[in-house]
């Protein structure tokens, strides 16, 4: 539901760098987003098209780069990617994990076109 | 032409959160943000807490719902400062609405904040609120595969209250299930079981709040 808003800020960002590049028009995004984020990639998608509409951002492109939950164990170290809701060691079966990563919500990238000459 | 951006979406949010934490820190105020579906005991938790707390606490709430002063108005008969906070809409609270309704409160009155998040398992796990941890309600009368449906809070959260225990007989919610799966969502995290009718547990729901106060306060005295 706050995929909106979400969506909003990604094209902010992307206006911006535009304008730090003299008008340059940003045709592609890239963003990294964990499974425990929050954000549900469709509705971001959706929200991202629904809201560039008639703006000089319509047509650009989200990219996403949908992470899955990984964790560390604390018995034998090591780190591993799961599913949000298998968190057991799978090298030596300890329940005793920490989550390290997964809640994504990051831009990576903004693709522009090159400038026009001045 | 591809430029290297590597920031949060929420970056701004991010930096409001962080000058509210710096200001936390400054004048000792132990906040705790709760996040729950709507209808699981939020606003009947923090009654019961604030009517158990001395009168000379220093506590303050702000509570957060789309329409309506209702919650702020039960919270208030305990007799310390609330503030609601309607957001006309949004999901969830940001660290903007949080900003703007401390603007005018003293700081260095308040030693414990809670802030009742608007009810929502999904976008309020987003917004950092400059918070020193989230909790979690869940209620008997939802399903006890919450915390696998909703990994990303239960794994956020520090602590998940089960609430309204006193219904158990009557519910086919089966509690030692959803102990296990909010345990295999976030190996570790606390757990405590309360009712806010019987007032079952609430002892052990303000240990857990003054002992985490002390942490924040050990933490931020140093060694």
């Amino acid at each position: 539901m706050h995929e909106l808003g979400i969506a909003q800020s990604i094209l902010d960002r992307m206006k911006e760098e535009s304008i730090r590049h003299r008008g340059a028009r940003a045709t592609k995004v890239g963003v990294r987003i964990g499974e425990l984020s929050g954000v549900d990639p469709d509705a971001l998608s959706f929200g991202f098209q629904a809201l560039s509409k008639d703006t000089p951002l319509e047509g650009a492109t989200l990219e996403i780069d949908f992470r899955r939950r990984m964790q560390r164990c604390c018995a034998c170290g090591c780190q591993f990617e799961t599913a949000a809701m298998l968190t057991a060691c799978p090298e030596c079966g300890s329940q005793n994990t920490i989550c390290i990563a997964g809640d994504e919500l990051d831009i990576v990238f903004i693709e522009l076109e090159d400038a026009a000459c001045a | 032409m591809r430029v290297a951006v590597e920031q949060k979406v929420l970056n701004e949010n991010q930096r409001l959160a962080g000058d509210l934490r710096q200001r936390f820190r400054h004048h000792d105020v132990f906040c705790l943000n709760l996040i729950s579906s709507p209808g699981s005991g939020k606003t009947a938790l923090l009654e019961r807490t604030l009517e158990a707390m001395p009168k000379d606490t220093r506590v303050a709430v702000l509570t957060g719902d789309i329409q309506t002063e209702n919650d702020a108005r039960r919270l208030e008969h305990a007799g310390f400062p609330v503030r609601q906070i309607t957001t006309g809409g949004t999901c969830h609270l940001d660290a903007k609405m949080i900003t703007k309704a401390l603007a005018d409160w003293d700081l260095g009155w308040i030693d414990i904040l809670f802030i009742e998040n608007v009810g929502n398992l999904v976008c309020p796990s987003s917004y950092d609120l400059g918070e020193h941890a989230k909790i979690v309600l869940l209620s008997v009368t939802e399903g006890d595969d919450k915390p696998l449906k909703y990994p990303g809070i239960f794994t956020k959260s520090e602590l998940c209250v089960i609430n309204k225990i006193d219904l158990l007989p009557y519910v086919p919610f089966d509690i030692a299930a959803a102990r296990d799966n909010a345990r295999k969502v976030h190996p570790g995290m606390d757990l405590l079981e309360v009712s806010c009718t019987t007032r079952q547990g609430l002892e052990e729901w303000l240990a857990w709040i003054y002992r985490r106060q002390r942490k924040t306060a050990g933490v931020l005295a140093g060694p």
